[in-house]
């Protein structure tokens, strides 16, 4: 097993291909046609935004996946996204700006997580089952305010706040900071390449090779909550995508940190793209939460790639 | 010349009693130490204790180099000591070769491919840890441990998965780790311009008796005073009827040059 040489090259430069079509299909088809002031001023912020949020949550989910050492994992499930989802609504019913409340609500939860959980990051252990968990409550915990508050929003809010906690991406802002951000976490990954591979065999492991664990989880704890709370304050809460784009990378052989962190952007971008334009043309002029298409088309490519990986 | 390993008054705690009690205990460039003792003696809680890694409760010194464990730098200890556990949990795709590479300070794979082929598990360089089974995931974690080119290699239970064919070839191959691994693999500070020393963990005394030269017993015995005793030495000293039947509670026999429990 494992992909390398050309085969490892074929599969960067089909998802670099994939990821052009797509955003040209983005730019190109909707119910106008080609219009190219439509094209600058209204397609092209929202396929950038899409571009932007599926390279991060695909970052934040490998992040997460490496620091919990469970494949399955997502940012979703340290209830990051979940502190942003609330902090997003505080700030749309009291009217402040939603991009604040977002990144307060994901900095609270992250900085909540780390002095609850302060213990299984010092430690040297693996599971780190008290991280996982707490993470778990926390987003119990917010869903619960998020419902909570949904209740209390005035009715002229409500459908607003519902479409963007299901993920949207209409009138979506801030593609340029995601795509920033996303260009650092894999310039980090890049960077401590050989580190973050021994920490996948294991905290312990790492630490017997000398590798200074803690402050390698604690970087991609805090890492993977920024990721999360930028990508839900420009898109509201999709989820997969953090989930599904290195999980089918790794089902297809690819086994080191650089390349999945690199290609994880590149196919977390391609994969958000593609979903919102299905979104937004399927059922013209109606438009489907992108959250839910997200669902409808990662997960029977992801059963199609674990089948094929099964092999 | 400085033991690779010296502890001083180590004692060890865990479930209320004490699997070892001061503990005075040195292991040499060349020696094949082979800790024995009943399940749940302590065997894997020293051997744990000895590589740096966390345990329940402990006191005592543990010196590597004649230098306190706590004063190594963790990319130093790296260099000098490396530690197989009875059992790696994989949670991730990644092939063997891979795995190999990331378990080496400078990564070599002509020396990969050699300790593969010692272990004859040349054959797994390609194949995904995920799919290969137990004995064999074993052998590629003694490459592991070899691999890592630390002259004090601390190995829990290398054979517990092993067939009997591959008991031995284990058993030749240890031997021959430890006699010949004399060459520093790594510039560094610190000189290991000495052979390496091995410490494992075993119950197969037949097995202890063809690949150690030295045993460490650690004593089960309830009664207050002997709680968390031990002895130790060399295997001509050791491997006797007493002492088995003392270190496992049951009786032992001798039948043509081999150790039978009854």
């Amino acid at each position: 097993m494992g992909l390398t040489g050309p085969r490892l090259t074929a599969l960067a430069l089909a998802l670099l291909a994939l990821l052009a079509a797509v955003v040209a299909a983005g730019l190109a088809l909707g119910s106008a046609g080609l219009d190219l002031e439509l094209i600058v001023t209204l397609r092209a912020p929202r396929v950038g935004a899409a571009v932007g949020v599926g390279a991060l949550l695909a970052l934040a989910g490998l992040a997460m996946q490496v620091l919990l050492r469970n494949p399955l994992a997502d940012p979703y499930v340290l209830g990051t996204s979940g502190g942003a989802a609330v902090g997003g609504l505080l700030a749309l019913m009291l009217g402040g700006a939603l991009w604040l409340g977002a990144g307060l609500g994901a900095l609270a939860i992250g900085a909540l997580l780390l002095a609850l959980s302060h213990g299984a990051l010092a430690a040297v252990d693996d599971a780190s089952p008290r991280l996982v968990l707490t993470g778990a409550m926390l987003a119990a915990l917010s869903g619960a305010v998020a419902t909570l508050l949904l209740t209390i929003t005035p009715d002229q809010r409500l459908r607003g706040a519902v479409f963007w906690l299901m993920g949207d991406l209409s009138g979506a802002e801030g593609g340029g900071v995601c795509g920033l951000a996303a260009l650092a976490g894999v310039a980090a990954m890049v960077w401590r390449d050989t580190a973050i591979d021994r920490l996948q065999l294991g905290s312990e492991v790492a630490a017997l090779l000398g590798e200074p664990v803690r402050r390698l989880r604690l970087a991609l704890l805090l890492g993977a909550s920024l990721a999360a709370g930028l990508a839900v304050a420009s898109a509201g809460a999709i989820g997969f995508v953090g989930l599904v784009v290195p999980q089918a990378l790794r089902l297809l052989g690819v086994q080191r940190i650089r390349d999945l962190a690199w290609m994880s952007a590149v196919g977390g971008a391609a994969l958000l793209t593609l979903a919102d334009l299905v979104a937004r043309t399927v059922v013209a002029p109606l438009e489907l939460p992108v959250g839910a298409v997200m669902a409808l088309v990662g997960a029977p490519l992801f059963i199609v790639v674990l089948l094929r990986g099964g092999r | 010349m400085l033991p690779l390993l010296r502890t001083q008054g180590l004692s060890l705690r865990a479930a209320g009693r004490w699997l070892v009690k001061g503990l005075d205990w040195e292991v040499r460039a060349g020696e094949r130490w082979c800790v024995i003792g009943r399940n749940a003696a302590g065997k894997s809680t020293l051997l744990r204790a000895l590589a740096g890694l966390p345990v329940p409760e402990r006191q005592g010194q543990v010196f590597w180099l004649g230098r306190p464990q706590a004063d190594w730098p963790g990319a130093d200890a790296a260099l000098l000591r490396a530690y197989a556990p009875q059992q790696a949990v994989d949670r991730f795709p990644v092939s063997v070769q891979r795995l190999l590479a990331l378990s080496t300070v400078r990564p070599s794979a002509q020396r990969a491919a050699d300790v593969l082929a010692a272990l004859d598990a040349a054959a797994l360089a390609e194949r995904g840890v995920l799919q290969l089974s137990g004995g064999e995931r074993q052998r590629v974690a003694l490459a592991q441990c070899a691999l890592q080119g630390a002259p004090l290699m601390l190995m829990d239970e290398p054979v517990s998965f092993q067939d009997p064919a591959h008991q031995a070839q284990v058993a030749r191959w240890l031997a021959q780790l430890v006699t010949h691994s004399a060459a520093p693999s790594v510039a560094h500070p610190v000189a290991f311009a000495s052979p390496a020393a091995l410490v494992l963990t075993a119950h197969d005394v037949n097995w202890i008796a063809r690949t150690a030269t030295h045993v460490l017993a650690l004593s089960t015995d309830p009664s207050q005073a002997r709680e968390g005793s031990w002895q130790a030495g060399p295997c001509t000293d050791m491997l006797n009827t007493a002492l088995l039947e003392q270190v496992y509670g049951c009786p032992w026999r001798s039948v043509g040059g081999f150790w039978v429990a009854d």
